[in-house]
């Protein structure tokens, strides 16, 4: 029942895009905010779930640094 | 109208607001604070305040318990006398063992996040002495307790707006509730009886108690310092006898009432019969039942104080669980200290009541007076969620130190080494015990259970608590508001308690009730309506009243022939009926000057004298938990307060022009004061019918609307919200001293009422296709799903599963939607199966993952990693948060704010949708036929006003009340619509969008703020061709969830027989549901007994009878010669001939079931079957 819905995010593939050239940039690694100082970092995977600055427990996964097309129809 | 506008906009001081908000603490909506002060106000109450608070009040009613650490019968031993001295309440805070935190505060944002409760340490200072000796003390800690926020435990309490911003809240954060696994949780108000007033009740069910008990009863509820209470109540025996009965700890006891006068003073029959019958010698009604209560007494041959108090304490000795060193005078003592009229704690007040109250008895069952109303505001209070709080912390420290004589009772029995002096004795005592009272009251919180050995002298056990939706706005602050009846009275048979009375006038709001089963049950607070949460100073009214000339309390003096002065249930004097009368008017003049020490908040019921009315008197109330309201003292001009109790005897004008002379003191300050908050923001309301304002306080809290704006720092299951919502052009001036723009819940909306494509029948509305494209609308949902990947581990076991992936091979697909760490790229978009976490498994060695189960498509809005309690560990918590679009779908449901609910049907091309001269096109078109019968007539109003506010630029003042008979909207609003060259009725001329004609008709067009509801097609709609079938009898499941179907039951099946639609019929009943082809034996009948043969060589697979078939063997038995080709199989190998006369029919597969079901108790069913 869904109505016609513009297309998610979407990794840009084709060498056409504009995006090309951006791929390199993809090694980016993926940062968290902690939720309440806001502090930035990057999180290995046996890491305690606290933030590196002031010690909070609640960590925002942020949103990619890559760069994101989305066609609008 | 006259009255200046006082309704704005005030945009830019509200994105000001937003931008920087306020570094001070001054409040901007006074009232929202006000509206939950009663549940703060209660909380605070429990650590601050007279002597500590109330917990601390508690304690020392508690007093302390006695063990003695003899084995044997003949000794006592050692006496060890145990007490909580103290109770202190932290702040929330971290652990102490957590050394990494910056911030050692425990905030509510992070327990909402992390799904856990705002709560902090609960403290008892334990003392004990040993034979009486000096006593030792040790500090305890009792586990963590939920903590109300904005509370004097809480960090919020007093932050300004930009610090409770700062602090991840909403920029005005009300408080009110707790936090409990991270759902937000409120203590409901209750309706109990009103405190310490004796209430006079004829209840049938009073007779039951036993022969010779009688209908009447006077029931009083006492309530201790610390809000305990205790419920006494007399009984009227038929002879003319008189028991006092009182539940403790869920048994009832009744106990003669002289014996409750003797043991209270010492006193004599003469003194009885005076402080009952007074002057009014002349009664024999009442001298004569006097002279058999107090002769049919003479049987237990008790005189003294003393013996009656040793007779007493010896029958109550085991219920009180008094030790052996005790006396029975000394228990008689703790009885009536414990149990009789426990408001008061001199003996001879307590005396004195108990003769006012049996006076007051007889007068009942004389039917000198009559019975009060125990359903009327005038005898209720509200039971606020503090106080209920504190009786259960009371109640639980209570069980605290009851389980410490049991733990050392135990350890003496075993024949532990007890030592009292040892600390290492005690503080084994103390670890073995359960201290953890913390945990019994998030129990509590979160079910709403009430677990009690006591019953705290309370109605129901559950459904105390309620969770705090944030829907809408609208529905939060009504939470706080609302005051429930009692679920006891739910099941009641009877509608007389759910009767809106005059009674309830400005204190309980007439329109704001549900329908259906609560009604009437949940009622909500009228706006103005305050209930203290502290008692009133009332120490200088007994000077008072000296001076106005009443007598003092112990003056010769009894009856209804007197008019009785009692403060907060304690008889302070006598006075006659016409100096009464003078003495309520007077201190009520003095208390309103401010003059004499009174408190405003004194509740003045002078009750007088009738001809069998209410028992007359005097009623002076200064306690907690009243409920009152501002109304305008006309003598002095000034504001006064008033309670229910003696509201019923005042005459307050409702406007200034109907005050009379000598006849009305007060009048109110606005007739909209009797209103709740939520029917005060229905415009115009006074114009409706008034069942359509009650739908409208319904429909506005089901509204799709602003629920808050910290929604990123939520973690709520399901969340509404309005994208393009607006502030309504005509709003209520209370709209805005409430705050309610801070939280919009509907769009303005060009509305014309037409009948135009016939897609508006039956309460459909037409939204212009445009309209809809630019947002008209638009909402979204926001769904919280949380994974914990420790859950399927046991404690103490090493994490087996990691989030992330693996090294091993996975799909590569899972990379769309997931990053290199597992989780989901944020903003991507998720549908039925998609993974949304990957996770690898140790003990498999392969990577898995966790997929999207809703068939609705998503976008993943936030993944929050939540840290465990310690904050050693990797990743294992998280919470997805999802977003879900939804734009108006033809199925979704739309409001206005009148009652006037519909559904979208289309959305209509604007090149199609009328027009009107200046070349407006209406958003919205509803059916004229949406009118006549429903008579809202608020809704025109709007309407007009609304078109009149847009064509202005001005906001418009939708109070009601305001207008009248000369002074009508029509022409207010007429009159700006025509300044502005519009038609002064709001009728237009409109053109046809398809053919571009002038319809006949003027249609009436205007602006209508419309509210979307949260009832979407999506979350509703249900179809199914084929699907999921039960496995016994083949027909569909029910179900949305499982795509079932529904049912077409007795009913739908009368009405498709009556329209003679047979093969629709046959499809629904058979088709569509258990048709089966099902081979059957046309020789026995028999559904059950046909097989299916095993194929052999040559021929293919048939059916046959096995019933009817003969097994090959004994058919060569009798030599008959058996063709080949005639012998089957079954599946076993056995050979059969025969069975052949078999054929497929179309059945229901229940049949078949009913049956086999019958075939098993030994019933056959056949079956003719005859070719057609």
């Amino acid at each position: 029942m869904s109505s016609p819905q513009r297309e998610g995010f979407s990794a840009p593939s084709s060498l056409s895009h504009a995006a090309h050239g951006q791929i390199t940039s993809k090694t980016l690694g993926i940062k968290y905010n902690c939720a309440q100082c806001g502090s930035s970092f990057q999180l290995s995977r046996s890491d305690a779930i606290r933030c590196k600055e002031c010690g909070h427990r609640v960590l925002y996964k942020a949103r990619t640094r890559r760069m994101v097309q989305f066609e609008a129809r | 109208m006259g009255v200046t506008q006082l309704a704005k906009f005030g945009t830019l001081e509200r994105e000001e607001r937003f931008k920087n908000p306020p570094k001070n603490k001054k409040e901007l909506y006074p009232l929202l604070r006000d509206a939950v002060a009663p549940h703060v106000g209660s909380f605070n109450a429990l650590t601050e305040g007279i002597d500590g608070g109330l917990l601390n009040l508690a304690v020392k009613d508690i007093g302390s318990k006695t063990i003695f650490d003899s084995n044997d019968s003949d000794r006592l031993g050692n006496k060890l006398s145990i007490r909580v001295e103290s109770v202190q309440i932290a702040k929330p805070a971290v652990p102490q063992n957590d050394k990494l935190s910056l911030n050692r505060k425990t905030l509510p944002s992070e327990c909402r996040e992390r799904m856990n409760s705002y709560r902090s340490r609960l403290m008892l200072k334990v003392s004990w002495s040993v034979n009486d000796g000096e006593e030792v003390s040790e500090v305890r800690e009792a586990g963590q307790i939920p903590i109300m926020l904005k509370s004097n435990r809480c960090h919020l309490e007093n932050m300004s707006p930009y610090e409770l911003v700062e602090h991840r809240e909403e920029s005005d954060e009300l408080g009110g509730y707790f936090i409990v696994n991270g759902i937000e949780k409120l203590i409901r108000l209750l309706i109990v009886q009103r405190r310490n007033h004796p209430m006079a009740i004829i209840r049938p069910s009073f007779s039951n108690r036993g022969t010779s008990y009688t209908k009447y009863g006077i029931q009083i509820r006492c309530v201790r310092p610390d809000q305990t209470s205790q419920t006494n109540v007399l009984h009227y025996l038929s002879d003319g006898n008189v028991t006092f009965r009182f539940s403790w700890k869920k048994n009832e006891y009744l106990v003669p009432v002289v014996m409750i006068l003797k043991a209270l003073i010492e006193t004599n029959d003469r003194e009885i019969f005076d402080g009952i019958v007074g002057a009014d010698t002349t009664n024999s009604f009442l001298t004569d039942r006097l002279e058999l209560l107090l002769r049919s007494y003479k049987q237990y041959n008790l005189y003294s104080k003393q013996e009656t108090l040793a007779y007493l304490g010896d029958k109550f000795r085991i219920v009180f669980g008094a030790t052996p060193d005790v006396s029975d005078i000394d228990v008689g003592k703790e009885v009536l200290r414990r149990i009789v009229l426990v408001h008061l704690d001199k003996s001879s007040d307590k005396f004195r009541m108990l003769l006012f109250m049996i006076r007051k008895l007889y007068s009942l069952v004389a039917g000198d007076c009559s019975p009060d109303n125990p359903d009327a505001t005038q005898h209720q209070e509200v039971l606020l969620g503090g106080f209920l709080y504190g009786m259960i912390i009371k109640e639980k420290i209570d069980e605290y130190l009851q389980n410490i004589k049991l733990q050392i009772q135990s350890d003496i029995n075993r024949g532990v080494a007890v030592n009292f002096n040892d600390r290492k004795y005690m503080s084994r005592v103390f670890l073995r015990i359960n201290e953890n009272i913390g945990q019994k009251l998030q129990y509590f919180l979160s079910t709403g259970n009430l677990v009690s050995q006591s019953g705290l002298d309370l109605q129901q056990v559950s459904g105390y608590t309620v969770v705090a939706e944030k829907i809408n706005f609208h529905r939060f602050i009504s939470h706080f508001r609302m005051v429930h009846r009692g679920s006891f009275f739910a099941e009641l048979k009877t509608t007389t308690v759910r009767k809106l009375l005059p009674e309830s006038w400005g204190f309980l709001c007439p329109v704001h009730t549900p329908d259906g089963s609560p009604c009437g049950l949940l009622n909500h607070l009228a706006h103005k309506c305050k209930i203290s949460t502290v008692a009133s100073d009332v120490s200088k009214v007994p000077a008072a009243l000296a001076q106005l000339g009443i007598s003092p309390a112990n003056s010769f003096a009894a009856g209804p022939s007197l008019s009785c002065v009692q403060l907060d249930g304690k008889i302070v004097g006598w006075t006659t009926h016409e100096q009464a009368k003078i003495v309520a008017d007077t201190l009520r003049f003095w208390k309103v000057e401010g003059t004499h020490g009174l408190p405003l908040d004194l509740e003045i019921g002078y009750v007088p004298p009738s001809s069998k009315g209410q028992y007359p008197g005097l009623f002076l109330f200064g306690g907690a938990a009243r409920m009152m309201r501002p109304v305008k003292y006309l003598p002095l001009g000034k504001e006064d307060i008033l309670g229910p109790f003696e509201q019923v005897y005042m005459n307050v004008a409702v406007v200034p022009r109907e005050i009379e002379n000598n006849i009305h003191t007060h009048v109110e300050f606005s007739p909209t004061n009797i209103l709740s908050i939520l029917a005060n923001l229905t415009p115009f309301s006074d114009f409706n019918q008034s069942p359509r304002n009650m739908y409208q306080c319904q429909m506005g809290k089901q509204t799709m609307g602003t629920p808050g704006v910290a929604l990123a720092h939520r973690s709520d299951n399901k969340l509404y919200r309005l994208q393009s919502g607006q502030t309504p052009i005509v709003k209520a001036n209370l709209y805005d001293e409430y705050g309610m723009d801070n939280f919009p819940n509907g769009t303005n909306a060009v509305v014309a009422v037409i009948s135009y494509t016939g897609y508006d029948m039956d309460d459909a509305m037409i939204i212009n296709k445009s309209a809809d494209e630019r947002g008209f609308g638009y909402g979204t949902v926001y769904k919280v799903e949380k994974v914990d990947l420790s859950q399927s581990r046991r404690r103490g076991d090493p994490i087996a599963q990691h989030i992330g992936f693996g090294p091993d091979e996975w799909p590569e697909v899972w990379k769309e939607k997931l990053d290199s760490d597992g989780l989901p790229t944020i903003g991507v978009k998720v549908e039925e199966g998609d993974p949304i976490l990957a996770y690898y498994d140790d003990t498999l060695g392969k990577t898995k993952v966790k997929t999207y189960h809703s068939s609705e498509p998503a976008y993943i809005e936030e993944v929050k990693l939540l840290g465990d309690d310690n904050g050693d560990q990797e990743c294992q918590q998280l919470t997805i948060k999802y977003r879900i679009t939804r734009q108006p779908l033809i199925g979704d449901k739309f409001s206005s704010r009148h009652g006037q609910k519909g559904v979208c049907s289309r959305k209509w091309p604007q090149i199609d949708m009328p027009f009107s001269e200046t070349g407006i096109q209406p958003d919205v078109i509803i059916n004229p036929h949406a009118f006549p019968s429903r008579m809202t007539i608020g809704m025109f109003v709007e309407s007009l006003a609304g078109k009149a506010g847009a064509l202005h630029g001005i906001a418009q003042d939708s109070t009601p009340w305001k207008f009248s008979e000369d002074d009508t909207p029509a022409d207010y609003f007429g009159e700006q619509l025509l300044k502005s060259g519009y038609n002064y009725h709001g009728n237009e001329p409109m053109y046809s969008g398809a053919t571009g004609e002038e319809l006949r008709a003027d249609i009436y067009i205007g602006v209508v703020y419309y509210q979307r509801l949260r009832h979407m097609v999506n979350d509703k709609f249900q179809v199914r061709s084929t699907g999921p079938v039960n496995s016994l009898t083949m027909q569909p499941v029910k179900g949305r969830k499982r795509s079932g179907g529904i049912r077409v039951g007795e009913m739908e099946r009368d009405a498709l027989i009556g329209h003679g639609t047979a093969f629709l019929l046959q499809d629904r009943l058979l088709n569509c549901s258990d048709y089966t082809q099902t081979p059957i034996c046309r020789s026995c009948g028999s559904l059950l007994n046909t097989q299916t043969s095993v194929p052999r060589i040559g021929t293919s697979a048939s059916v046959r009878c096995r019933r009817c078939a003969t097994k090959l063997e004994s058919y060569t038995q009798k030599a008959q010669y058996v063709s080949e080709s005639d012998i089957w199989e079954d599946g076993q190998g056995k050979k059969f001939v025969g069975g052949d006369n078999t054929t497929s029919v179309a059945i229901p597969f229940v049949l078949k079931y009913l049956d086999s079901e019958l075939a098993a108790m030994g019933i056959r069913m056949r079956y003719n079957v005859v070719p057609q």
